[in-house]
């Protein structure tokens, strides 16, 4: 039986819901399953951990591992996985995840694969499939070690509700810090907003926003919806949306249930940041925008005219 | 201060892909500079002009990179060398980074720049692996370097809970995201004399290694077949009174999508 270790993903003390979906494929998959947890002050996750359908949990709880480091994280990994003897080290998809999951495969001379989708496993053989030159193609990759470590691609798996785990800790030894790479200050996004890695609906502004005003209104919609806020790369380049805003290949990927894309255009790095969404709905002035040839739904006009008719008539749902 | 960078020759993104028979069809395919090195060079040539440093870009590839490297002259880089091995064809981010290796090993660098990841591949794992083997501190995802003394810089990462200021010991690896600079488009003297300048062309032997050093026994992954990417096709696109549409849609979306 394969064993599958994941990487609980953590942020600001709440355990995202990525584990649970990696912990159900893993589940699906037959395999033995365990989580390794990494952070401070975390102990209290552990009915979370467990429920998200791990049976055993690794846990490095130490206060010198409150920020995000890649290199002591990868350490806390590659000892779960050494102890666990894992077969699979699953990240969920995330920037530390993307920034560990080299260090780790570099250390346990192993194979190593970002952003895959899928998972076959015959016997002892691995083969993953993935995107690749920016969501153009998918590839099927065999792998040639015993061991894998991969960072699956937002909203790949399903998390299955009737799945549940068991408590069983193992507690991990504190990593030394990294001297030579030193985290001096982490400068947080705004607390109090809706994260975009985990929104069930996303909205998202472009250049057809023009200015302030443009993105106020769409943020208006935003808010209406519960929805996570983002935005083009056009807007970041411009001053106008912060980075941590922009979704694309290269920014966030996200995959909502809904994804609204206002005054986009839909360059190919951007769709491929949110074309894993489950319904895309666009707007914008121009007919021929890319955008409209991923869209469910497409209103050609412009967003300063459509916003307001769209928050009118999503009020009248309630 | 010593920095070297890398740059990989790509497949154009912007244009169709086609595939046949679980391989990419080549013909018609135009190749570029990985978009993500772009940024990497400059973020190079910036240090050069602030701080002094002397910029190398290293690139591997089987085939005529002349045209990128020229390119990267032209915007500011001092020196170039190929790495023009026909055994690097299947090679993997492993591969790459021991080849890196090598190459840093030669140098005496003080810091190495990358791209986050290869548009090709858009794997994101060469640098860090590339680190972990020089046994140097590393931080990936970078929107900006400052050069705080001889031995230290300090960077900011865009990492999931905000950005991150990490102070470095140099050498050290840092990969670049596409935030952290917009590549200048190289002045017509810069181009005239890339034009005269040297290419460092060397093959494995000539960098003092052998494809079995640099791969070991075999490839950790290879590729075994592409397919084309499950389209997911436009669907309806409605032109006419802004109310009457976007009403529409709203109740399409309510009652037929069920996602509001």
């Amino acid at each position: 039986m394969a064993k599958i270790l994941v990487i609980a993903d953590i942020k600001q003390g709440v355990l995202k819901g990525s584990t649970a979906e990696l912990l159900s494929k893993a589940r699906a998959l037959g395999a033995q399953t365990a989580v390794v947890a990494i952070g401070s002050n975390i102990e209290s996750l552990t009915p979370d951990l467990a429920n998200a359908g791990s049976d055993t949990q690794y846990i490095a709880d130490d206060p010198g591992l409150e920020l995000f480091s890649a290199g002591p994280w990868a350490s806390c990994v590659v000892d779960a996985a050494r102890q666990f003897e894992a077969d699979l080290i699953w990240f969920g998809f995330s920037e530390s995840g993307k920034a560990v999951a080299p260090r780790v495969a570099a250390q346990l001379s192993c194979a190593c694969a970002t952003e895959i989708i899928d998972v076959e496993l015959d016997g002892g053989q691995i083969q993953i499939t993935r995107p690749a030159i920016a969501n153009k193609v998918m590839q099927k990759v065999k792998v040639n070690t015993p061991q894998l470590v991969a960072v699956v691609r937002a909203g790949a798996f399903e998390a299955d509700p009737d799945i549940t785990g068991t408590e069983n800790i193992v507690k991990l030894s504190p990593p030394p810090p990294d001297v030579k790479a030193v985290i001096k200050e982490l400068l947080s996004d705004a607390s109090g907003e809706i994260d975009l890695a985990d929104a069930d609906i996303v909205v998202s502004v472009g250049r057809g926003a023009r200015d302030q005003s443009g993105i106020d209104l769409v943020k208006e919609l935003a808010n209406d919806l519960k929805a996570g806020f983002g935005s083009s790369r056009a807007m970041v380049d411009s001053g106008l949306m912060p980075h941590n805003k922009q979704v694309g290949q290269t920014g966030k990927v996200v995959a909502p249930t809904l994804y609204v894309a206002l005054g986009i255009s839909g360059a190919i790095q951007h769709l491929a940041g949110m074309n894993g969404s489950k319904v895309i709905l666009a707007v914008n002035k121009d007919p021929e925008a890319p955008i409209f040839n991923v869209a469910d739904y497409g209103i050609v006009g412009d967003l300063f005219e459509v916003v307001p008719i769209l928050r009118e008539e999503i009020k009248k749902l309630s | 201060m010593k920095i070297l960078t890398t740059v990989k020759k790509v497949v154009d993104v912007e244009l169709n892909i086609h595939i046949k028979d679980g391989a990419i069809v080549e013909d018609g395919l135009q190749y570029v500079i990985n978009a993500w090195d772009e940024n990497a060079v400059e973020a190079c040539v910036q240090l050069k002009e602030n701080s002094n440093a002397e910029t190398t870009l290293v690139s591997i590839g089987g085939g005529d990179n002349t045209d990128i490297i020229r390119k990267c002259y032209a915007m500011g880089i001092d020196k170039g060398i190929h790495i023009d091995d026909p055994a690097l064809e299947k090679a993997d981010s492993f591969v790459f980074a021991r080849v890196l290796q090598k190459v840093y090993e030669k140098g005496d660098y003080d810091l190495v720049i990358t791209g986050k990841q290869a548009q090709d591949t858009d794997s994101g794992q060469t640098g860090i692996i590339l680190a972990e083997y020089l046994k140097v501190p590393c931080v990936s995802n970078v929107i900006s370097i400052e050069v705080t003394d001889d031995q230290h810089i300090k960077v900011s990462r865009l990492g999931d809970a905000g950005t991150e200021i990490v102070e470095l010991e140099l050498p050290a690896v840092v990969t670049v995201s596409d935030s952290i600079n917009e590549p200048r488009l190289p002045a017509m003297r810069g181009i005239m004399m890339a034009k005269k300048k040297k290419i460092d062309v060397m093959d494995l032997a000539a960098l003092g290694t052998s494809y079995d050093e640099v791969a070991g026994v075999d490839l950790t992954s290879e590729v075994v077949e592409f397919m084309a990417s499950e389209s997911r096709g436009a669907g309806q696109k409605f032109e006419g009174d802004a109310a009457q549409i976007t009403a529409k849609v709203v109740d399409l979306l309510a009652n037929e999508a069920k996602v509001l």
